[in-house]
């Protein structure tokens, strides 16, 4: 057709997600930097010929060509840039990595500028990649995703009152965003108490960079409540449970029932000997 | 996403009640759920009183079999009951059309065992969503003689996902967890893989991590 060029788009974009569109082609979930988020039509994805397919996936940083469609735009073009093959390779990475994409699938809307949540969810990808701690790279990008979103949880003041809250005396709300004084926290029925060294930590984590925040030591109870309050909030602001939470957890406790029947396995060699 | 609101389905005229009920199935956007409609409204009435029965029957006489979650029409399955099969390997597929495609291989001789999907948060889907509890008690069940299981989930994120957390799940029992070779290319379908390459696979399976 002379004259009539089609608009072409060319932009990075990190796959979020994808579902299936009639026998063979997808809606892919991109998250870009200028259009947020964006869902575009892949055609012939699900055949074994499709040279797209693999660039496409869910977790992978591409360079994609997209035509202008009349309801959605389509992709004529892929390259992948980074698929982050360590995160793959390896559970607890790979259910954070999930639950990092879902995070960010719930709390963007689409066509608004995201160059903050890309950025942030790039480096989350990256540091999970390289092996950083699930719980370190999760716990500070939640804080930072709510923060860039306008949900930014609050850790020092009262969220009723304006009152400076002592770490000592604290409670919560989910629902609230933040912390509660004692004199406000009558007036809130869902807040709950939260221990100092919980709410140290958050502070920490919402002032310092990442580094910092990387020095500091916790032991797995620790983790466990910041994961807690953490898993509260999102859930608050997203409106909804996030499924992949739950399969970070689920994955977790699978790791603890295997090792434990390895060490009973170890104890007692006799049994593991058949093959 | 769905830009039709329900009405109870008294107050609806027939031919939305059928466009509505063509667009719930999988694939079937809102124009060929028109299609459909019309083409049904046109055709004789033979045709019509075909597909309304073949749907009937269907859900009269298919169930799943209780040991490998596989469709079937008596249950357990034709190839459950089947006592040429090796019982000691269990091939796990993330639906019953992969069993056919395994089958059509010839590289498996062992059971099935049909998870009816594959772990995809952002779809809601979690491992609670899937016959794994069914693929336990088969596997603990204790005249089993299990001793491999193969993962032929797809060869994309969700397919990963949910090899790697059974091989977690697994292991333990003492079973050995494979997990189909790499010759797929990756974000490939099963369904669509072609019996060669997908029979290669199954025969250079690997250990799960
Ligand atoms: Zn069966």
């Amino acid at each position: 057709m002379p004259g009539r060029v089609p608009r072409v788009t060319k932009t990075e974009a990190i796959v979020l997600g994808h579902r299936r569109l009639g026998d063979a082609d997808r809606i892919v979930t991109l998250l870009t930097p200028h259009r947020g988020k964006v869902d575009v039509v892949a055609k012939g994805l699900l055949r074994s010929r499709s040279k797209m397919a693999g660039h496409l996936e869910p977790l992978t940083r591409v360079e994609v060509v997209l035509a202008h469609g009349r309801s959605m735009d389509i992709v004529t073009q892929a390259q992948a840039v980074e698929s982050f093959p360590a995160l793959r390779r390896d559970l607890d990475r790979l259910s954070t990595a999930m639950y990092l994409l879902e995070l960010v699938d719930r709390l963007t809307v689409e066509h608004a500028d995201a160059r903050p949540v890309y950025e942030l969810l790039h480096a989350a990808l990256l540091r999970t990649e390289r092996g950083d701690g699930v719980q370190l790279v999760t716990r500070t990008f939640e804080l930072s995703l709510l923060d860039v979103s306008g949900f930014r949880p609050e850790w020092t003041v009262c969220v009723a009152c304006g009152a400076p809250v002592d770490a000592d005396d604290a409670g919560w709300s989910a629902l609230a965003g933040g912390v509660l004084c004692p004199n406000c926290r009558g007036r809130h029925p869902e807040a709950s108490p939260l221990a100092p060294r919980v709410l140290r930590v958050l502070r920490a984590y919402q002032s310092q960079s990442y580094e910092d925040a990387a020095r500091i030591r916790l032991d797995a109870e620790l983790m466990g409540r910041l994961e807690r309050v953490m898993h509260d909030l999102v859930r608050s602001v997203a409106e909804r449970d996030l499924k992949s939470a739950a399969f970070v957890s689920a994955a977790r406790r699978a790791s603890v029932s295997e090792s434990a029947a390895e060490s009973a396995a170890e104890a007692a060699p006799v049994a593991v000997s058949e093959e | 996403m769905n830009s039709y609101s329900d009405p109870p389905s008294g107050t609806a005229s027939p031919i939305t009640r059928l466009v509505e009920a063509f667009h719930r199935l999988p694939g079937i956007g809102p124009k060929s759920a028109q299609r459909l409609a019309y083409h049904v409204l046109r055709a004789p009435e033979t045709e019509a009183k075909d597909l309304a029965e073949a749907l009937m029957e269907v859900k009269r006489s298919i169930v799943l079999c209780e040991r490998c979650q596989d469709l079937t029409s008596e249950s357990p399955c034709r190839i459950c009951l089947d006592l040429s099969r090796d019982r000691t390997s269990i091939c796990v597929v993330e639906e019953p059309l992969d069993v056919r495609a395994i089958e059509r291989t010839r590289g498996h001789h062992g059971l099935y065992h049909v998870l009816h999907g594959v772990i995809s948060p952002t779809d809601g889907i979690g491992p609670e969503d899937l016959k794994i509890q069914e693929l336990l008690a088969r596997l603990r069940d204790i005249d089993t003689e299990v001793s491999e299981v193969i993962v032929a989930t797809n060869p994309n994120l969700e397919g990963e996902a949910t090899s790697m957390y059974l091989g977690r799940l697994l292991r333990p029992l003492g079973i050995r967890v494979t997990r189909l070779a790499r010759g797929l290319p990756a974000g490939a379908d099963l369904e669509y893989a072609d019996d060669v390459t997908l029979g290669r696979a199954l025969e250079f399976r690997q250990e799960v991590q």
